[in-house]
């Protein structure tokens, strides 16, 4: 915490407006009904309130739910393809969550891996992720078992921790950094703050009861893969809708479907999901076509493939699939209930 | 009869029984019904073959869930719980040979309506797992937040649907499992979207519409827990052709379900799950509650409320609604 600074509650307003004037800024808003990231309405900071997560998960905003890749029009010579106009203003995310914070370099991860994905690289070059420490955790929240907390900074530039009157703040990356030095209206930490900002901590930290333990998950998961009547009962109650993975911060597949009209369009891509019969329908079968087999690829992918292949839970412990989930199934029962290692068949 | 907690846990004890006796005297291979959640005030379903099981089974104000949507899908003989709109659906599916009446073994609970937790949240100022107790007894629901406990009506705290409820205790069952209810009867108290979009100009009801249907995800849950959306292939997975952009976007979002709501008129049974597991809270009981009064006022026609009465698709009048085209 060192170098910490602090704005009063009555100056966040204030302060969001400066930022405005180089950033796109956001901040959670219900203005809808459902809790969502939106440009900010230059006044409202009633968050501060009501705010534990939004329901789309911050990813929407670096890989939206559709998006077009490029434009399709026609001309002489034949078809013109144009990418979309350039956009260079940053984007400033305030009240980030620990856990979704984390997903981004989760996802990062992959959008760079076997090729650079611009679109998504784009955005999140240009974006600042202003955290917001959670106070009011909710009980389906896991975050403290997959490597992360309440508190947890990764994948913040700067983060926000309310101790009552004041919010803490705390540059975590080089960006962040600069951004919190350089601001007037930032006045500095006392170590009464931060000791407060401590103890908030610990409390939020407390108030996570949802535990699992995910040290041999991988491992588990790998001897229980072919159980088919393991994954049978584990199934039998999802209804293979796409709550789970179109809202968790770190599913990423995407489907790339031409809109046209008399052969002029836009080749779009937008968000897929594994749990669907028809995933993948497009190139080929579903090579899952049983419930059972989407259930454990879910699963599996988070706790298993993305852990071999990047050495990284791909699960932040949001919780959404829980609270969302129309059946309520609920993935922390399901990786208790793996058999230990050596009760499986293989 | 008036609910009482303690008629409720007699009913839930005849379950249990009813349930493990079947399983073990093999007239059925596995029973459908409720658990405990793992959140505050909610259930899950429990599909089960194991007797033991049966022990999980419960019955109380949060059993959302319209279990009859997992038939099609389900093996063998099967026990089922079933409240009264989900008898009205078993009956639909029954009578379009979705599923036979003779593999079916329904344990009727005769429902006294069912607690939205969103309204509760709404009404207390405080999130589902904020909230320490709801219970009821009769027609007072009583909200427990720390020391703080205040009382509400049926028409503040029930479900929209439960509160226009026609058939509350199912007509189709094999075992009833206590006595039973009478509709709650107070749709008109409560401030339903529906009233609110009837009072709109048609205009107004269009901006409203696109508007909500901006925030469609696309994950289709609205369709998969329609017991009525049975499609091995839904028109909207269609891809020659194509009848609509496979993308969450406007007006492919507001499109599919104008043709959903058309799919399932005359066998919707106006069970509320479509509305209730929407993530994104898009109030499609409005559609679809709307096109169910639609289909009762051209045809006199209520889904699945008898095994007798024809199914409103199969059965043609020569003189029926000559108004219908204008
Ligand atoms: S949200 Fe629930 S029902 Fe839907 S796919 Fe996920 S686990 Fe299955
Ligand atoms: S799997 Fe569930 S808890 Fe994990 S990140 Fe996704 S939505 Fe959150
Ligand atoms: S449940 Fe809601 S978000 Fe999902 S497809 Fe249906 S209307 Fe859209
Ligand atoms: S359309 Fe909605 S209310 Fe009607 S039967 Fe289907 S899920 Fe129930």
């Amino acid at each position: 915490m060192a170098d910490s600074k602090k704005v009063r509650k009555e100056d966040l307003a204030g302060l969001l407006t400066e930022w405005s004037r180089d950033y796109a800024v956001l901040a959670p808003s219900r203005a809808d009904g459902v809790a969502r990231m939106a440009a900010w309405d230059g006044e409202d900071i009633s968050f501060l309130d009501w705010y534990r997560n939004t329901i789309n998960p911050v990813k929407s905003l670096f890989l939206p739910p559709v998006e077009e890749m490029f434009s399709i029009s026609r001309n002489e010579r034949g078809h013109r393809i144009e990418l979309p106009p350039k956009d260079d203003t940053g984007c400033l995310v305030f009240g980030v969550r620990p856990c979704d914070a984390r997903s981004l370099i989760l996802l990062d991860v992959v959008f760079e891996d076997a090729y650079e994905d611009p679109y998504y690289l784009d955005r999140r070059r240009r974006s600042i992720v202003v955290g917001l420490c959670c106070t009011n955790p909710c009980d389906s929240c896991f975050c403290t078992s997959v490597d992360s907390g309440p508190a947890a900074t990764a994948g913040m530039d700067i983060m926000f921790t309310d101790i009552g009157d004041n919010l803490l703040v705390e540059g975590i990356s080089r960006k962040g950094k600069e951004l919190v030095a350089g601001n007037a209206t930032l006045a500095k930490a006392t170590r009464t703050d931060e000791n407060r900002a401590r103890k908030i901590r610990l409390a939020a930290e407390k108030k996570i009861t949802r535990k699992i333990d995910t040290g041999d998950s991988k491992e588990r998961l790998l001897a229980v893969f072919e159980d088919e009547s393991f994954w049978q009962q584990v199934s039998a109650k999802c209804v293979s809708c796409g709550v789970c993975t179109l809202l968790c911060p770190t599913c990423y597949c995407f489907d790339i479907n031409d809109a046209m009209t008399g052969g002029e369009g836009s080749r779009c891509r937008s968000l897929d999901s594994c749990a669907f019969s028809s995933y993948t329908k497009m190139p080929m079968e579903n090579p899952r076509a049983d419930k059972w087999r989407r259930v454990r690829n879910k699963l599996c992918h988070k706790y298993e493939f993305y852990p071999m292949l990047f050495d990284n839970i791909a699960c932040t412990g949001c919780g959404r699939c829980i609270r969302l989930c129309p059946v309520n199934w609920d993935i922390t029962q399901v990786l208790d209930s793996l058999p230990a290692k050596h009760e499986s068949k293989i | 009869m008036s609910y009482s907690a303690a008629k409720n846990s007699q009913m839930q004890k005849k379950l249990r029984q009813e349930a493990k006796a079947l399983l073990e005297q093999g007239k059925v291979d596995c029973i459908i019904g409720y658990e405990p959640g793992s959140l505050k005030h909610a259930t899950t379903p429990l599909i089960t073959k194991d007797k033991a099981a049966t022990e999980r089974l419960v019955i109380n104000p949060f059993i959302v869930n319209n279990l009859s949507n997992f038939l099609p899908y389900t093996k063998g003989r099967i026990g089922i719980v079933a409240k009264g709109c989900d008898s009205r659906s078993i009956v639909s599916l029954i009578q379009d040979n979705k599923v036979k009446r003779e593999d079916l073994f329904i344990l009727g609970v005769p429902c006294s309506g069912l607690i939205d937790v969103s309204k509760v949240e709404a009404l207390v100022g405080k999130y589902r797992d904020e909230i320490d107790d709801i219970s009821r007894q009769g027609d007072i629901i009583t909200v427990k937040v720390g020391a703080a406990k205040k009382e509400f009506s049926l028409s503040q705290v029930m479900f929209d649907n439960c509160l226009a409820c026609e058939l509350p205790t199912p007509a189709e069952y094999d075992v009833l499992l206590g006595e039973p209810t009478s509709p709650i009867g107070a749709a008109a108290e409560s401030a339903g979207k529906l009233d609110e979009l009837k009072a709109m100009t048609a205009a107004q009801r269009w901006a409203f519409w696109q508007n909500e249907f901006r925030r469609c995800t696309r994950c289709y849950a609205c369709r998969n827990v329609c017991p009525a959306c049975y499609c091995k292939r839904c028109f909207v997975d269609e891809t020659e052709p194509q009848w609509l952009a496979p993308m969450p976007q406007e007006p492919d979002n507001l499109m599919f379900q104008i043709i959903r709501n058309l799919h399932v008129s005359g066998r919707c049974t106006d069970c509320g799950e479509c509305e209730r597991t929407c993530p994104v809270n898009i109030p499609l009981r409005a559609l679809t509650r709307d096109m169910y009064d639609i289909v009762d006022e051209l045809f006199e026609f209520k889904s699945g409320m008898d095994t007798k009465t024809q199914p409103l698709l199969t059965a043609y009048e020569v003189d029926e609604a000559e108004d219908l085209v204008k």
